[in-house]
C-alpha cells in the first residue's frame, strides 16, 4: 500500500491540535465533575450537591425555561413573515435576506444594555406607554429580559429555516390538497406546516442550544440565576477548584448534544424535500389592498423590533446622558473619541485575533475536508467528527477547560500563566468556530470533481502542488465563506473570552464592551465599541458575499 | 507540432488483479498493446474498462500483477512520474485558468523556459485549431472545443501513451462522427500509442486497430474489429459487436459427422472446419450463432439449396430501420432476427405471415454453450 | 599595595550593614514595568496610570482587572511564580486575607501628611502590610427625575428607606457579591445592633425592586432610572453625579468610612516601581487625582480638600461623617461568611416572599393609621416580629466553630464542610419561608379587619 507520509503528517498534526485544545480540556472538565474534590475518587456527590441546592435547581429550570420561551417567541415573530412571503407575491425575499444577516452582525449581549434603556421598566417605551396609556409592560424584568433580547436576536434564524422549508415544498402537494377541498389557513395548518416542520425543528433546536448556552447576555443584563452565568461565577469567585462549575459544564454539554440529536433526528426521519420532486414552493397570489396594509404594518413592526437593539445602541453611543427619559439628553462624538484615543487596543486586538482564528480555521478546515474526501487514511472521519464536536461545547465550558488544563503551566519567557496568554484565546476562538469553516470547506470541495486534480497529477504535478494550484483556487468561494464566518463570530465572542482574558491590553472588543458597561461613565464608550463591532462584522459579511458570488459563478462553470 | 521525441511505447498488462473493497473488479488481466496502435477497451458500463485504463495512468492500485509501459515496469510509480497523457471523460479543464494556462500547465510543471512553453503551447493549440481562442475561459467554449483543449493539454507534453476515457460520449451525434475521424487522423500523424475506452461498438469498430472486449472484469476477446465480428469467441462478444441470433443445443455424433441439434428438433450438419479449434464440454453442449443479414426470407415455399439449412416460422414483428427492415420470426419458440435491405418500392412482409428462412451453413459460428459462461456479479459503476 | 585585612573586613561589614539596613526598594532607578492586580474600574485606574506613566517616561503599567475575589484567587494561585507586583482594591478584608496567607510585603511609606485615622477607621494596616490611599463611605443615591415623576421625597436616613412610599423603588447589591455592600450591611449591624440591624435591613429589603449581581448594578440602575433609589458607596453616587446624570447622594448618620488600599506583593518582580507607585498615590498630586469627576473618592490627605469642589464632603472637618460607628474589623471578620449567608438566605433568595410580606404589613399599617384597632395592631406587630426574626443569635454567628462551616469565596471549598453549610442554610430557608408566609397572612388578616 503506497503510504503518503505527507498526508499522514498533516492528519497527525490536526489530530494533536484537536486533542490538545478541544478533547482534553472538555474531557478534563467532565472528569472533574465526577471527581471528589479532595480525594479524586469517582463520585456522583457533586451532582447530588448540585440538585440539592435550590439555587442550582432554579438556575437549571430557568435555563430550560428561558431557552424554550425564546424559541417560542422567536417562532411567533417568524410565523407571520414566513406566511406572507410564501403565500403572497410580496417583495419579502429581500426583507427576509436582510433580516437573516442581522443576527450574524451583532450578538445579543452587545445590544442588551441598550435594550434595557429602551424597554426597561422605566425605559423609553414604558415611559411613553405610561404617559399616554397608563400601563407598562415588563419586557425586561429578570428572565424576561433575557428571553426578550434573545428572541429578537434569533428570530431571523427561525424565519430563514421556515422560509427555506416552505420554498422547497412541491407545488403539486398544495394543488392536490386544493383538489381535495382544503384551502387557506386550514391548508397551511394541515399540509404546509407539517411539511415544513423538519426544517423548522432543526433550526429551532439550534436556537434552543444557543440560548441555553449563552453567557454574554445574562451577564450584561445582570441575570445570574441561569446555568452559564452560575458556572462563570463559581469559577471566578470561588476558584478553579470548585466542582460546581464543572457540574454545570457537564449539564451544558449534555443538553447541547441532546439538542443537536433532536435536530438530527428531525431531519433524518422526515427529510420530505428529498421525496418531493418539484419544489417550487406554494402558489402565490396578489394581495388585496387591505391585506397589503395589514401585511406591511406587521412587517414594519417586526422590522422595528428586530432593529431596536441596533437603534438603541446607536443612540447610546452618541448620547450624552440617558436617564429616565425617552431619548438621550443630548448627542456627542466624545465616546467615539474616547474609544479611539484611550483604548484602540480593543479594536486592533479584535482584528488580530479574529483574523488569526479565521486563518487557522480555513487552513484546518481545508486540510480536514481534503483528508476526508480525497485520501484513504482509515481514521480520517474521526477528525471530522472531532472538529464538529466543538459545536456541542459552550464557550464557558471551553474556557473553564483551558483554565483547568493549562493551569500551572507558565510561559517560559515571561512567567505569565499559559491560560491567560492571548494566543490561547485565539486558539479557543478558532476551535469554537472550526465546525462552520469545516462545513463550508467540505461543501466547496465536494463540488470539485476529482478528475480536476487527477488531470494535474497526470501532467506531472505532485499532490501538494495540485492542492495549491488547483484545489485551493477552486475552493476559494467556500474558503472565503468559512473565513468570514469564523472572523465575524470570533470578533464578537464573549463566553470563552471573558474566562480567558486577564489584562486589558490583551482584550478584544467584546471584553472591552463588558468592562465599559461596568462604569457609570462607560456606557457611551461601551456602546461606541458595540457599533464599531457591528460595522466591522457587517463589512466582513458584505465582502464575503462578493467573494462567494464570484466563487459561485466559478462553481457553476465546474458543472459544465 | 514536432514528431514525438521518443518512439511510441507499447503497454502491457500481466495478470493484473484489482479490488474495490471486496469487489473483484479486474480479474487476471493479461494483454499487450503494440507501440503506435490505436487500441480500444470495449464493454458495457461497469465492466472495469475505465479502471483498467486508469491503471496505466497511475490512478488506482492493483492488488497483484504488473503494468509495463515500453520496457519499464510502472506498477508502483505515482501518476506524476509516468508521462502518459490522459483525457478525462469530463475533460477536467480548470475553470479558473484560461485555455492557454490550461494547456501550458504540464510544460510549467516540467520547468521549461518561458519562451519554450509559449512556443509549444501555441503549436499544440494550432494543432487542434484553437489558437485564436487561447485567452478564453473553458466556460466560454462549446463541448467540442473543450475536448480539443483537453487534447491539446495532453499532447503538448509529448507523452509516450495517450489515454482517452469515453472521449466522444459527451458530444452530440454529428460531432461524434467528426471528432472520431479527427482523433484517428491525429493519432496516425503522431504515431502515438493510444488506448481509448468506449461502450459504443460503432466507435470501436470505426477507429480501433484492435479491440479488447471486456465484461465483468475479464478480457473476453482481443482482435481486429473484423475478427471479433466474424469469429466471436463467446456469445457475449458476439452479442456486443452487432446483433446476433444464438441457438442453444448440443452436438450429436452421427455417421455423417457431427450435427448440431436443438431440443426442439432443429438440426444442422456442421462442417468440421467450423468445429476445429473449439473445445466443448462433455455432453457436447454448445451454441450456434448467425447474423440477421445471413438469412434470406421469403414467403414462397421452395426447395432448400445445397449448403443451406432452412427454418420456417411465423413473422411476429417488423421494424423499419431506414436502410433495412428487421423482421422477428418465431421459429419453434425461438425468435430469429432477419435483416432485409430496403429499397424504394419494396413491400415489407406482413406480420403474422408464415415465412421461410434460408441460412448458408458456412456463415454459422459455433460457440461454447452460453450456459457454460459463468455468471459474474455486476461491477460497480466506477469500473 | 597590600590592602589591610581589617580594612577589608570593615568595608565588607559596612556594605552589608548598608544593604540590610535600608529597605532595598526605591533606592536608585526604578524598573520600566509594573503589574497591578486591581478591582478598580477603568475610570480610576486609567487616570492614575496615565499620570504615573507621564511621571516616569518609559515605564508601562499593566492593569490586571479582576473582581476582588477573583483577584485574591489569582494572586494565591500564581504565588509560586509571581508576576504581579501589587494588589489595589477597596475592601480592607481582602487585604487581610492576603496578609493572612503571607502574600504581602511589608512597606512603610515615606510620604508625610497622612493622618492615622479617617472618621474612626485606621487608614493603614497597623502591621504595615497594606496602605490606605483613599476613603469611602456608604450612603443613598437617588434619581431626581424618577423621584419627581413618581412624587417621592428624597431620603435622609437608612430608616427612611423602609417607608412604605418607597415600596418597589430601591435597589441594592448583596454582601456575598460585593465586599463594599458587605461593609455597608455590617456597619448597620454594628451601629444598630444585631437584632435591630437585621430588622432594619429586612424592612428596607421589603422595598427592594431587585438585589443586583454586583455593586455597580446599583448606581447603574439609578443612573438609567431602572429604580429610583440605591444603597451605594459614596464614589458611585458622586461620580455619577459628576458625570452629568440627574442623581444625588447623601451620607446617612449611621455610616462608616473605610479606606481603599494598596499593598505590595511578596516577591514582586518590580519592587522599586511598586514602591514608587505607593508614594505617588499618597503624594499631593496623586491625592488630587481622586477629585477627578470620574473618580470622586475621599482623599486621605486633609490638605487635598482645599482643591475640592464646593459641597464635596470632608471627613476631616465634618466630624459627623463616619464618626457614629466605630467599625470593629475583627468582629466583621469573625462572622464574615455567616453574614453573607444570612443575607442571601433571608433576603436575596426569598425576595419575593419578603416583599409580599412587607408590602402586606405596609398596607395594614396604612389602614391602621386611619382606623386604629388594637387587635389588628397586635397582629401587625406579630407579623413584623416574624419578618424580623433571625435564625441565629449574634453570639452564635461569631462562634469560631460555627463560622467555620461557612466557607465561601475566601477559602478553597473543602469537602464535607460544604455539605453542612448547605444543610444549615436549608434549615434557615425553611424557617424564613414559613415566617414570611405567616407574616403575610397575619397582615392580610389585620387588613381585613379594618
Amino acid at each position: 500500500m503506497r503510504i503518503n507520509w505527507g498526508e499522514r503528517t498533516v492528519a497527525l498534526t490536526i489530530a494533536i491540535f484537536l486533542l490538545a485544545f478541544l478533547a482534553l480540556p472538555v474531557l478534563r472538565v467532565i472528569l472533574v465533575a465526577f471527581q471528589d474534590a479532595s480525594s479524586g475518587a469517582f463520585t456522583l456527590v457533586n451532582f447530588q450537591d448540585f440538585f440539592r441546592s435550590s439555587l442550582f435547581r432554579e438556575s437549571f429550570w430557568n435555563s430550560l425555561y428561558v431557552a424554550g420561551m425564546a424559541v417560542l417567541l422567536a417562532s411567533l415573530y417568524a410565523l407571520p413573515l414566513a406566511y406572507f412571503t410564501s403565500r403572497f407575491e410580496f417583495k419579502g425575499a429581500i426583507i427576509v435576506q436582510t433580516l437573516g444577516v442581522l443576527p450574524l452582525v451583532m450578538p445579543p449581549f452587545v445590544g442588551a444594555v441598550a435594550m434595557l434603556l429602551l424597554f426597561g421598566s422605566n425605559g423609553s417605551i414604558n415611559l411613553l406607554l405610561d404617559e399616554y396609556f397608563g400601563f407598562t409592560i415588563t419586557f425586561m424584568e429578570g428572565l424576561n429580559g433575557v428571553i426578550f433580547v434573545e428572541s429578537i436576536h434569533y428570530f431571523p434564524f427561525i424565519l430563514i429555516n421556515l422560509s427555506a422549508s416552505l420554498s422547497l415544498i412541491d407545488r403539486s402537494m398544495e394543488e392536490s390538497a386544493h383538489n381535495l377541498g382544503a384551502h387557506g389557513l386550514r391548508l397551511f395548518r394541515r399540509i404546509v406546516f407539517p411539511l415544513a416542520m423538519p426544517g423548522y425543528v432543526a433550526g429551532a433546536s439550534l436556537v434552543f442550544l444557543k440560548v441555553f448556552d449563552d453567557l454574554g447576555t445574562p451577564l450584561l443584563l445582570n441575570v445570574n440565576n441561569l446555568l452559564a452565568p452560575q458556572a462563570y461565577l463559581r469559577v471566578t469567585s470561588i476558584g478553579i477548584d470548585d466542582p460546581m462549575g464543572y457540574v454545570i459544564s457537564v449539564m451544558l454539554v449534555a443538553f447541547s448534544l441532546l439538542a443537536m440529536g433532536v435536530a438530527g433526528l428531525a431531519l433524518r426521519g422526515k427529510d420530505y424535500s428529498t421525496i418531493q420532486r418539484g419544489g417550487g414552493g406554494l402558489a402565490k397570489r396578489r394581495m388585496r389592498p387591505w391585506e397589503r396594509v395589514v401585511t406591511y404594518t406587521i412587517v414594519l413592526f417586526i422590522l422595528l423590533l428586530v432593529l431596536s437593539p441596533h437603534i438603541g445602541l446607536s443612540l447610546l453611543s452618541f448620547g450624552t446622558i440617558w436617564s429616565y427619559a425617552v431619548l438621550p439628553d443630548g448627542y456627542t462624538l466624545a465616546h467615539y473619541h474616547e474609544v479611539f484615543r484611550e483604548s484602540p487596543q480593543f479594536i486592533t486586538n479584535t482584528l488580530l485575533y479574529a483574523s488569526l482564528a479565521g486563518i487557522i480555521d480555513v487552513m484546518v478546515g481545508t486540510a480536514i475536508a481534503y483528508l476526508v474526501l480525497r485520501t484513504r487514511i482509515r481514521t480520517r472521519h474521526w477528525l471530522d467528527y472531532a472538529a464538529m464536536a466543538a459545536l456541542a461545547v459552550p464557550g464557558v465550558v471551553l474556557g473553564i477547560g483551558y483554565l483547568r488544563t493549562f493551569f500551572g503551566i507558565s510561559l517560559p519567557w515571561s512567567g505569565q500563566p499559559l491560560a491567560s496568554w492571548w494566543v490561547m484565546l485565539v486558539i479557543a476562538l478558532s476551535v469554537r468556530r472550526l465546525p462552520y469553516a469545516l462545513r463550508a470547506c467540505t461543501a466547496a470541495l465536494q463540488q470539485l470533481s476529482v478528475s480536476l486534480e487527477e488531470a494535474a497529477q497526470n501532467l506531472g504535478a505532485r499532490k501538494l502542488k495540485t492542492v495549491w494550484r488547483i484545489v485551493v483556487p477552486l475552493m476559494a468561494g467556500g474558503i472565503a465563506a468559512g473565513f468570514v464566518t469564523s472572523f465575524a463570530t470570533a470578533a464578537v465572542e464573549l463566553s470563552a473570552t471573558i474566562m480567558l482574558v486577564s489584562s486589558e491590553s490583551d482584550a478584544p472588543l467584546s471584553y472591552g464592551l463588558y468592562i465599559f458597561m461596568q462604569t457609570a461613565a462607560g456606557r457611551g464608550p461601551g456602546a461606541a465599541l458595540g457599533i464599531i463591532a457591528v460595522i466591522i462584522v457587517g463589512l466582513a459579511t458584505y465582502l464575503s458575499h462578493r467573494v462567494v458570488e464570484r466563487g459561485r459563478r466559478l462553481g457553476a462553470q465546474l458543472q459544465a | 507540432m514536432n514528431i514525438p521525441r521518443h518512439e511510441p511505447a507499447g503497454v502491457r498488462f500481466e495478470n493484473v488483479e484489482l479490488y474495490f473493497g471486496s469487489n473483484h473488479v479486474l480479474r487476471d488481466i493479461t494483454l499487450a498493446i503494440e507501440p503506435g496502435e490505436f487500441f480500444a477497451f470495449l464493454g458495457p458500463s461497469g465492466c472495469g474498462k475505465t479502471t483498467l485504463l486508469r491503471l496505466v495512468a497511475g490512478f488506482g492500485e492493483a492488488r497483484s500483477g504488473r503494468v509495463l509501459i515500453g520496457d519499464q515496469d510502472v506498477t508502483g510509480l505515482p501518476p506524476w512520474e509516468r508521462n502518459v497523457g490522459m483525457v478525462f471523460q469530463s475533460y477536467a479543464l480548470w475553470p479558473h485558468m484560461s485555455v492557454r494556462r490550461n494547456v501550458a500547465f504540464g510544460l510549467e510543471e516540467r520547468r521549461l523556459a518561458r519562451a519554450e512553453v509559449h512556443r509549444r503551447t501555441d503549436a499544440a493549440l494550432e494543432l487542434v485549431g484553437l489558437l485564436d481562442l487561447a485567452e478564453r475561459r473553458p466556460a466560454q467554449l462549446s463541448g467540442g472545443q473543450q475536448q480539443r483543449v483537453a487534447l491539446a493539454r495532453t499532447l503538448v507534453v509529448e507523452p509516450r501513451v495517450l489515454l482517452l476515457d469515453e472521449p466522444l460520449s459527451n458530444l452530440d451525434a454529428k460531432l461524434r462522427v467528426q471528432m472520431r475521424q479527427e482523433l484517428l487522423a491525429l493519432q496516425r500523424k503522431l504515431s502515438l500509442t493510444t488506448i481509448f475506452v468506449t461502450h459504443d461498438q460503432e466507435e470501436a469498430n470505426t477507429t480501433a486497430d484492435r479491440i479488447a472486449v471486456i465484461d465483468a472484469g475479464t478480457v473476453q476477446q482481443i482482435g481486429t474489429p473484423a475478427d471479433l465480428y466474424d469469429d466471436p469467441a463467446t456469445p457475449f462478444v458476439a452479442d456486443f459487436l452487432g446483433t446476433a441470433n444464438v441457438l442453444d443445443g448440443k452436438l450429436a455424433e452421427t455417421p455423417e459427422g457431427r450435427v448440431f441439434q436443438t431440443p426442439d428438433g432443429f438440426t444442422v450438419a456442421l462442417r468440421e472446419a467450423q468445429l476445429a479449434e473449439r473445445s466443448f464440454p462433455a455432453g457436447g453442449a454448445c451454441s450456434i450463432l448467425f447474423r440477421p443479414q445471413n438469412l434470406e426470407i421469403t414467403t414462397t415455399p421452395g426447395p432448400t439449396p445445397a449448403g443451406r439449412v432452412a427454418l420456417s416460422g411465423r413473422l411476429s414483428h417488423r421494424e423499419f430501420l431506414g436502410s433495412l427492415v428487421r423482421y422477428s420470426v418465431n421459429v419453434k419458440g425461438a425468435t430469429i432476427l432477419v435483416d432485409e435491405t430496403h429499397q424504394r418500392g419494396h413491400t415489407p412482409i406482413e406480420i403474422g405471415v408464415e415465412v421461410r428462412l434460408q441460412l448458408p451453413i458456412e456463415q454459422i459460428v459455433v460457440l461454447a454453450s452460453r450456459g457454460s459462461v459463468a455468471n459474474h456479479a455486476r461491477i460497480p459503476q466506477s469500473g | 599595595m597590600r590592602v589591610s585585612g581589617r580594612f577589608l573586613a570593615a568595608a565588607l561589614g559596612a556594605l552589608v550593614a548598608v544593604s540590610v539596613a535600608s529597605p532595598p526598594l526605591y533606592a536608585g532607578t526604578i524598573e520600566n514595568k509594573l503589574v497591578i492586580v486591581t478591582s478598580f474600574p477603568k475610570d480610576l485606574t486609567g487616570v492614575f496610570k496615565r499620570a504615573f506613566e507621564k511621571r516616569h517616561p518609559g515605564l508601562k503599567i499593566e492593569m490586571l482587572k479582576k473582581h476582588t475575589n477573583s483577584g485574591i484567587k489569582y494572586i494565591e494561585e500564581t504565588a509560586a511564580n509571581n508576576i504581579s507586583d501589587m494588589f489595589w482594591a477597596s475592601a480592607p478584608d481582602a487585604f487581610e486575607v492576603l496578609k493572612g496567607d503571607g502574600l504581602l510585603h511589608k512597606y512603610t511609606p515615606k510620604t508625610k501628611g497622612i493622618p492615622a485615622k479617617v472618621g474612626s477607621y485606621p487608614i493603614n494596616d497597623p502591621d504595615g502590610y497594606y496602605i490606605g490611599f483613599a476613603a469611602a463611605g456608604y450612603g443613598i443615591m437617588w434619581n431626581k427625575r424618577y423621584l419627581k415623576a413618581k412624587k417621592l421625597p428624597p431620603p435622609k436616613r437608612w430608616s427612611d428607606l423602609a417607608k412604605a412610599v418607597y415600596h418597589g423603588h430601591v435597589g441594592m447589591s448583596a454582601p456575598s457579591r460585593s465586599g463594599t455592600t458587605h461593609l455597608t450591611v455590617e456597619t448597620l449591624l454594628q451601629g444598630d445592633g444585631w437584632a435591630k440591624g437585621w430588622a432594619q435591613w429586612k424592612d428596607i429589603a421589603g422595598n427592594f425592586k431587585t438585589v443586583t449581581e454586583r455593586s455597580f448594578g446599583v448606581p447603574d440602575g439609578v443612573n438609567s432610572g431602572d429604580f429610583g433609589l440605591g444603597v451605594v458607596i459614596d464614589f458611585f453616587g458622586l461620580s455619577s453625579k459628576a458625570s452629568g446624570y440627574p442623581v444625588d447622594f447623601i451620607y446617612p448618620p449611621i455610616t462608616t468610612l473605610v479606606p481603599a488600599n494598596v499593598g505590595i506583593l511578596k516577591n514582586a518582580p518590580h519592587p522599586k516601581a511598586a514602591a514608587a507607585f505607593v508614594e505617588f498615590l499618597l503624594s499631593p498630586d496623586g491625592q488630587a487625582l481622586l477629585l477627578d469627576p470620574k473618580i470622586m473618592r475621599l482623599p486621605v490627605n486633609p490638605a487635598t480638600y482645599a482643591k475640592a469642589p464646593a459641597g464635596f464632603p470632608d471627613p476631616f472637618t465634618d466630624k459627623s461623617i463616619g464618626a457614629a460607628v466605630k467599625f470593629d474589623v475583627k468582629l466583621s471578620k469573625s462572622r464574615y461568611n455567616v453574614v453573607n449567608s444570612l443575607f442571601d438566605v433571608m433576603i436575596t433568595y426569598r425576595l419575593d416572599d419578603l416583599r409580599d410580606a412587607v408590602g402586606a404589613v405596609q398596607k395594614a399599617e396604612a389602614a391602621l393609621a386611619e382606623h386604629p384597632n388594637a387587635k389588628a395592631a397586635d397582629l401587625v406587630r406579630e407579623a413584623k416580629a416574624l419578618i424580623a426574626a433571625v435564625p441565629i443569635s449574634e453570639a452564635k454567628a461569631a462562634q469560631p466553630d460555627f463560622a467555620k462551616i461557612f466557607k465561601k469565596k475566601r477559602k478553597k471549598a473543602t469537602d464535607k464542610v460544604t455539605g453542612r453549610q448547605a444543610e444549615v442554610e436549608e434549615q434557615w430557608d425553611k424557617m424564613v419561608k414559613k415566617n414570611y408566609a405567616q407574616a403575610k397572612a397575619k397582615a392580610e388578616q389585620a387588613l381585613a379587619m379594618l
